[in-house]
């Protein structure tokens, strides 16, 4: 059986575009002949959390880049925050790159005091919150921080900002059980404030299926369904179940 | 002011393929039902159940508002969503849940072919 399309009526034109954080149209990407990316759409909403799910390739680490602006598509267009992206929306947003490092010889609190000191938007209040929940000791030295502390520590960094966008690549990658719960816990607590979207790439479907408003499948570079989450549910189809369906 | 009392994820039992605001619902209307949750009770925020729960916090608000919709909980702007002190209103709930228990439990005397009647007569006849 193969899970209706639509419940989420994805390409519909009727969302006023004030709303819509991230809206992406027939976007492609090619390097050299190689098609990474072809027919891209999907819209996300203002303060909600969308999965971006896909096994390893599907291009959603390069759709990232796009939605960023560290790169241009090939074809089609891009809207983020309302505008192209550019320098002008990635002071905007808040990005956790797969595999990013951070300057691993400073300690966390000297990464977090440079930190404030690039982005505009650095709250420091936010800061102190994050550090105390996500349970960050800020003395250590970056590079002797495990995989799960410096996760939380990038998390951090990410939320520590009033970003209206927060856009998380791989949250979870080598990282332990606790650390994941409280990455998500964490993720659940902001987003209840209803002012910011987050767009998140994950395996770890498990951990995050009752976070996510939307799930936006993609596979060899192209989306393979948008579906609300609640709306699957009550078609008896748990996000993992959906993933299972479209993928195998 | 804090909450009265905090959710764990054990809490709930959540099954992934079913609504999670749905089972929400259920769940908190049954522990108000029990007495579980004493009538004055104050509930975690939205925010804080969201956090707590690892759960989307849309989720948790429509849950909220449903429970308001049946009587079950009240909020007081700036304080918080409290457990109804109406005992009529949980009266209500609780018929309701007998009413949904007994009708499963007909469907289940059906389906061997019983009435709910004598599905209990039997299982009580002595050997």
């Amino acid at each position: 059986m193969k899970p209706e399309l639509n419940y989420a009526a994805p390409f519909a034109a009727s969302t006023s575009s004030a709303e819509l954080t991230i809206r992406c149209r027939g976007v492609g990407m090619s390097f050299k002949k190689k098609n990474v990316l072809h027919d891209v759409s999907f819209e996300t909403e203002k303060g909600t959390i969308v999965g971006l799910l896909g096994p390893n390739g599907a291009g959603k680490s390069t759709l990232m880049r796009i939605l960023t602006g560290l790169m241009e598509p090939s074809a089609g267009t891009v809207e983020v925050l309302g505008g192209k992206p550019s320098v002008e929306t990635l002071g905007k947003l808040s990005f956790l790159p797969d595999r990013g490092q951070l300057p691993n010889w400073l300690t966390a609190e000297q990464w977090l005091g440079y930190a404030s000191g690039i982005y505009p938007d650095w709250d420091r209040a936010l800061e102190r919150q994050w550090v105390r929940k996500l349970e960050v000791d800020a003395s250590m030295r970056i590079a002797t921080l495990s995989r799960g502390q410096e996760a939380r520590l990038q998390l951090l960094t990410c939320l520590s900002r009033r970003a209206p966008l927060v856009i998380l690549d791989e949250p979870f990658t080598g990282v332990d059980l606790l650390s994941r719960e409280s990455i998500s816990s964490a993720v659940a607590e902001e987003a209840a404030a209803g002012d910011r979207t987050f767009l998140i790439a994950t395996h770890d479907i498990r951990e995050m299926e009752s976070l996510f408003d939307r799930i936006v499948l993609i596979g060899g570079g192209t989306i393979k369904g948008v579906y609300d989450t609640e709306a699957l549910r009550a078609n008896g189809l748990s996000v993992e179940s959906c993933y299972r369906e479209v993928f195998a | 002011m804090p909450p009265d009392i905090i959710w764990h994820v054990h809490d709930f039992q959540i099954d992934p393929s079913r609504p999670l605001y749905e089972q929400f619902v259920e769940q908190i209307r049954a522990m108000i039902a029990k007495g579980q949750l004493a009538p004055g009770t104050r509930l975690p925020s939205v925010r804080e159940t969201a956090a707590s729960l690892r759960v989307n916090p849309t989720t948790v608000m429509k849950a909220y508002q449903e429970l308001e919709r049946l009587r079950l909980t009240v909020t007081h702007r700036g304080q918080g969503t409290f457990v109804t002190d109406e005992a009529e209103a949980i009266a209500r709930s609780r018929r309701e849940l007998a009413r949904t228990a007994v009708r499963r439990a007909e469907e289940l005397a059906a389906s061997i072919g019983l009435t709910l009647e004598e599905l209990i007569a039997l299982a009580q006849e002595e050997e």
